[in-house]
């Protein structure tokens, strides 16, 4: 077939196919030799920051409640002739889905009978079917999954510090919506955003296993119900969000046994960025719109701030000794950066008796480290994290959720492991300076009630 | 470097006074790992100062004082990590080690630079300094490092209840077995930690790293160099041995004696926390043990239960009812016990157990269809089979054979498990009978 491309990476042992089929909806296998599991998904690019929107040369805009992406993420789920799980669970495969920020993704993996589940997974994506005596049942299980993740200290702690960054932008918001939310969820409002969002051109499918590629993309061929590109692509509206933090501390209380805290900063670069070809944010004047030139930036920012995090406050740091030693943290300590279509940040957090002394200490340390960075500890933690990272290969899993993750940034996951030494020492330095700005500092902590 | 296989199959390579070393040769991952299993009993004396011993130790040995001059080290060696701890695995209590990196053949010489050492053996050579070279002050630990870990690990202790839904099982099984080694919490409690002091520790210490058996396992794509200079360096480390009486093989049926003569009377037991949804779990008795023949069926019976979607607890208990966004179940095969956990409206307790019991009953009766019990076949295969795609899952699957003294691969677990018929998990449901409902929830 000639619409196949071969991705080869030869320094990683990986290889990929991509198959580009009419309707514009993107194929991709990744090959995993000798492993039982083949793991599929068929994502899209529509979650829970996606409240607002208009299709094209409508102007009414149509707003949904909150947890809609995940309310119509459970609802897909239901057939005509009853729920898809059975025919999944006929076929020994365990189906599965998930709704983050900005994704929907369902999936299934398996040991055998892999056509027949791919199969199920193209038909039942395709074809929703909503009925109001199940959505009004679903609003009960739905209920019981938000008051499930209210005990999540974890998880309380987070969307505060995310509240504490964010004054409006959707990602502050309960991924599950709440009780209330979900009560004005119905079949119409579930129905415009199925035919909305689920638009091949927005979505991808990603295999990965030990499968035949040429199998999959006859499959496909036959299985994608549309031939043509569909032209229509919705406006994704999303509120003006300020530069500057919403507020500085937010804390709550809960019966837990020691404080919870996050901390971060706020990254603006990604503001007025319309760097997604599906991405149109149009509260900003078009012409002071900045471009990416090369739209690995995104990668390499990230993996650089990352860099930068675990030169500061990794497990060789002395910064991290420090705070231990003090019993001021303990190995709940970690630290990531994220950046997505609209947001991002960098988010440090743990467990601590006294979380005020370990900011105040993290943010003296960081005001040093301006003038203070060592580079051989860069390119120690840079190649250490490249080695890390290849751990990713080693499961299929990671594999499929990371590949979706990037393809909806407009990158391949193998992308990140070309970037590694095209990052350099002065490079990292400057993105410090960009982002551990103290006026962007946020921090939200849970303490014992 | 070695062919392809993809295989992950087992085999005792080398063995002398209660030493063990596993390899699983594979090509299938680009990682290589070694992790060493210390296997102590579970028992109230020694819990804490067991729990403490990996906790010290991670804090430095004499080559890398510090924890971070040890991540430094895993940092060179292009990002290796190294994790130890303990695990509760029926009334043993097993203290690991275990180091990973990456396969030589996956860092280009590009990556290498000048750095041309052996990462594997660096990494062996660094979990080896860990365990057999701490930092030792006038025959004890050093007290900074004991104090600290102490209030780590009583804040840890104190931290089990962040996690409710975990919570509710363990203290479910507690409960259960109040009076024997099995109740006791992996971690022990505050008053056993306070007795803990860095001389007694040391003491526990060197019995655990010279007298307790210890199987070591070593996966990947590694070169007979790296394999000989582990069983070397193995066999000068443990070389003051003294030859142990084996672990009793009878030690669980001779504490589940006990079991037969147990009240069969339905207990209950409430436990208070200020949570949103409360956490039920009822425990059962089922006293089938890995080396009973009713054993296969068992797994069976379990998944008819609770193997995805297709199963009883799922759809009577979720879909069906509504009554709670999650229902698992959970075998505990060393001790012969069976339980099943869900998150509820505390109201509905009374509802939920009925149903609970009413899916068992269902299957003492017979009420298994074709459906179910084909699912709850290919379920276990399934997860059988995936299981093979996780490096450390595999080498868990086979110390837990050794532990229960079968002798299962994966080919025979499965054979055994497709053989069981619908009549098998029938008389094996008889034998499961509810003992304990245990309720988390917040206050009326």
């Amino acid at each position: 077939m000639n619409n196949i491309e071969t991705m080869e990476y030869k320094d990683i042992n990986e290889v990929m196919y991509k198959y580009n089929h009419k309707s514009g909806l993107n194929v991709f296998v990744i090959p995993k030799k000798g492993y039982s599991k083949k793991y599929a998904v068929f994502a899209t690019h529509f979650g829970s920051i996606n409240t607002k929107f208009s299709e094209e040369g409508n102007r009414k805009v149509t707003t949904v409640p909150e947890g809609i992406a995940h309310f119509l993420e459970h609802k897909l789920f239901d057939q005509k002739d009853g729920s898809i799980m059975d025919k999944f669970s006929l076929l020994g495969s365990e189906p599965n889905a998930y709704t983050s920020f900005n994704q929907t993704v369902y999936l299934f993996s398996c040991t055998d009978k892999f056509n027949e589940n791919f199969g199920l997974l193209l038909n039942f994506v395709q074809n929703p079917y909503f009925v109001d005596e199940s959505i009004e049942k679903e609003k009960s299980i739905i209920k019981q999954e938000i008051n499930m993740y209210k005990d999540n200290a974890n998880w309380r702690s987070f969307f505060n510090f995310l509240k504490a960054l964010y004054k409006n932008n959707n990602v502050r918001n309960e991924i599950l919506g709440t009780s209330e939310s979900i009560d004005n969820i119905n079949k119409e409002i579930l129905l415009k955003c199925y035919n909305n969002f689920y638009n091949l051109t927005n979505m991808v499918v990603c295999i990965v296993g030990d499968v035949d590629k040429d199998e999959v993309f006859a499959q496909i061929e036959k299985q994608i119900e549309n031939n043509y590109k569909s032209e229509t692509e919705v406006r994704r509206i999303f509120p003006k969000e300020p530069e500057k933090i919403n507020v500085p501390y937010i804390e709550e209380k809960m019966q837990i046994s020691m404080p919870l805290f996050q901390i971060g900063y706020k990254d603006n670069f990604i503001n007025n960025i319309a760097w997604s070809k599906n991405q149109i944010n149009n509260i900003v004047d078009p012409s002071t719109d900045e471009l990416f030139e090369n739209k690995t930036d995104l990668l390499k920012r990230e993996i650089s701030i990352k860099i930068l995090l675990e030169m500061i406050m990794g497990r060789s740091s002395s910064l991290y000794l420090s705070l231990y030693e003090q019993g001021l943290i303990n190995n709940t300590f970690d630290f990531d950066y994220t950046a997505e279509e609209n947001y991002a940040y960098s988010v440090i957090s743990g467990e601590s008796q006294d979380p005020i002394k370990v900011k105040e200490i993290i943010l003296q340390n960081i005001n040093e480290k301006f003038s203070n960075l060592n580079e051989q500890d860069f390119v120690r933690v840079r190649n250490a994290m490249y080695g890390r990272n290849l751990r990713w290969f080693n499961s299929v899993e990671t594999i499929s959720g990371r590949f979706v993750s990037s393809f909806f940034k407009d990158n391949y996951l193998f992308d990140y492991f070309n970037l590694y030494d095209k990052i350099d020492f002065e490079y990292i330095i400057n993105i410090m300076k960009e982002h551990f700005k103290h006026e962007y500092f946020a921090m939200s902590v849970i303490m014992p009630s | 470097m070695n062919n392809l296989n993809l295989e992950v199959n087992s085999r005792l390579i080398y063995s002398f006074t209660n030493s063990e070393i596993y390899f699983i040769p594979t090509t299938k991952y680009k990682t290589n790992t070694i992790t060493f299993f210390f296997i102590d009993d579970l028992r109230k004396e020694t819990v804490s100062k067991n729990a403490m011993i990996p906790a010290v130790l991670r804090r430095g040995c004499n080559k890398y004082p510090s924890m971070n001059e040890i991540s430094l080290q895993l940092e060179n060696l292009f990002g290796a990590s190294f994790d130890c701890g303990i695990i509760k695995k029926g009334e043993y209590h097993v203290i690991f080690f275990y180091a990973e990196c990456i396969s030589d053949n996956y860092l280009s010489q590009k990556m290498k630079g000048n750095n041309q050492d052996d990462i594997f053996h660096d990494c062996i050579e660094l979990l080896i300094d860990i365990i057999t070279d701490p930092i030792i002050e006038n025959g004890a630990f050093k007290p900074d490092f004991l104090k600290q870990e102490k209030e780590n690990l009583k804040r840890l202790i104190k931290g089990r209840i962040n996690d409710k839904v975990t919570y509710a099982i363990d203290r479910c099984f507690e409960e259960m077995c109040k009076d024997e080694p099995f109740g006791i919490y992996q971690y022990g409690d505050i008053s056993g930690l306070e007795q803990v002091d860095e001389t007694n520790l040391y003491h526990q210490y060197n019995k655990i790293i010279h007298n307790t058996p210890l199987k070591v396992f070593i996966s990947g794509n590694i070169p007979k160099e790296n394999i000989d200079y582990l069983k070397d360096i193995l066999i000068t480390k443990r070389a003051n041995i003294i030859a142990n009486t084996n672990i009793t093989s009878s030690r669980d049926e001779a504490n589940n004696i006990n079991d037969n003569d147990k009240n069969k009377e339905l207990k209950e037991y409430n436990e208070i926390l200020d949570i949103t949804q409360a956490k039920l779990s009822v425990g059962f008795n089922t006293n089938i043990y890995p080396k009973d023949q009713d054993y296969y069926s068992l797994l069976v019976c379990n998944s008819i239960l609770d193997g995805g979607m297709n199963s009883k607890l799922f759809k009577n208990i979720r879909e069906n009812a509504g009554l709670a966004y999650y229902i698992f179940s959970q075998l505990e095969k060393f001790k012969g016990l069976y339980l099943i956990s869900c998150g509820i409206d505390a109201q509905n307790k009374e509802k939920t157990v009925e149903l609970i019991l009413e899916q068992i009953k269902a299957i003492k009766l017979g009420d298994i269809s074709k459906i179910e019990y084909e699912s709850a076949l290919k379920s276990i295969e399934t997860g059988i089979n995936s299981l093979k795609d996780n490096q450390l899952q595999v080498i868990d699957y086979y110390l837990v054979q050794l532990l229960s003294k079968t002798e299962d691969n994966f080919d025979t677990l499965l054979k055994k498990v497709k053989s069981v018929t619908i009549s098998d998990v029938i008389k094996v449901a008889k034998k499961i009978e509810p003992e304990l409902v245990y309720l988390l929830s917040s206050k009326q």
